[in-house]
């Protein structure tokens, strides 16, 4: 039963491992989030039941350690990462641009959104699923996701909805507008 | 030129926009998904620390005998 649940737990830590960028946003905060969920998750692995959902277990554990991180060192979250593939060569010079806004945008959403979109789009959970690790109601964890692709359309696509428009810094006014452009017609 | 009476071209139609709305938001979703993915897909293939792999190693083995 033991060698079970550490195989189960090295296999899901990549998911992990992104799931916790999603609740950070930054790497290094991110790397001890995980390290200290899996440290929580082997002290308290003789409460997990064999045979249920050990992803959704150990994602409960990874929020509840954020959680409690955050109340600790409110700071820790200042510095925000992108992910090392916005560098990767295969990438043209637009789709780096678009793709940098977007990780900009989704740093943006409140925590929960990005949380709950995070499961659902890159771990493939279901709303369900997501209601039960995150302790929301089902329509709820739809809620977020909807909420958090309207507003990512609504800041990426430039459409003016009142009480959505976030101004962008001046600095990236220019390299967003282009951005835009170029998404657009990528769309399109 | 569109075959319809003059001024009816400027006419709203509810329900086209309504269409024209859920098509933008599916492109935008499915633009979003794959993305998302292109964006921190890397992560996932990333090395894990061999410090986290050694902690759990360590467990197992220390549960093992």
């Amino acid at each position: 039963m033991h060698s079970e649940f550490h195989g189960q737990l090295i296999t899901l830590l990549p998911r992990l491992r992104v799931q916790a960028l999603a609740l950070a946003r930054n790497r290094a905060a991110a790397e001890d989030l995980v390290q200290d969920a899996v440290a929580n998750a082997l002290a308290a692995q003789d409460s997990f039941t064999p045979g249920t959902n050990f992803a959704a277990w150990m994602h409960r554990i990874l929020r509840n350690r954020f959680i409690s991180t955050l109340r600790k060192q409110r700071d820790t979250t200042d510095i925000e990462d992108l992910p090392a593939s916005l560098f990767a060569v295969s990438a043209t010079h637009e789709d780096r641009l678009v793709l940098k806004e977007l990780g900009r945008a989704v740093n943006r959403l409140p925590v929960d959104q990005r949380e709950a979109l995070f499961m659902v789009v890159l771990q493939g959970m279901s709303y369900e699923e997501v209601a039960g690790t995150t302790g929301c109601a089902v329509g709820t964890a739809k809620s977020r996701v909807f909420r958090a692709r309207r507003q990512l359309q609504s800041w990426l696509m430039g459409e003016e909805r009142a009480g959505t428009r976030v101004a962008e810094p001046a600095r990236d006014r220019q390299e967003a507008k282009a951005a835009r452009h170029d998404r657009a017609a990528a769309i399109a | 030129m569109t075959g319809q009476p003059a001024g009816m071209e400027r006419e709203a139609d509810p329900s086209r926009d309504a269409e024209r709305v859920a098509e933008a938001a599916g492109a935008f979703d499915l633009w979003l998904h794959l993305s998302l993915h292109l964006l921190y897909d890397s992560v996932t293939r990333e090395k894990v620390p061999a410090e986290l792999l050694r902690l759990i190693e360590r467990d197992r083995g220390r549960r093992q005998s």
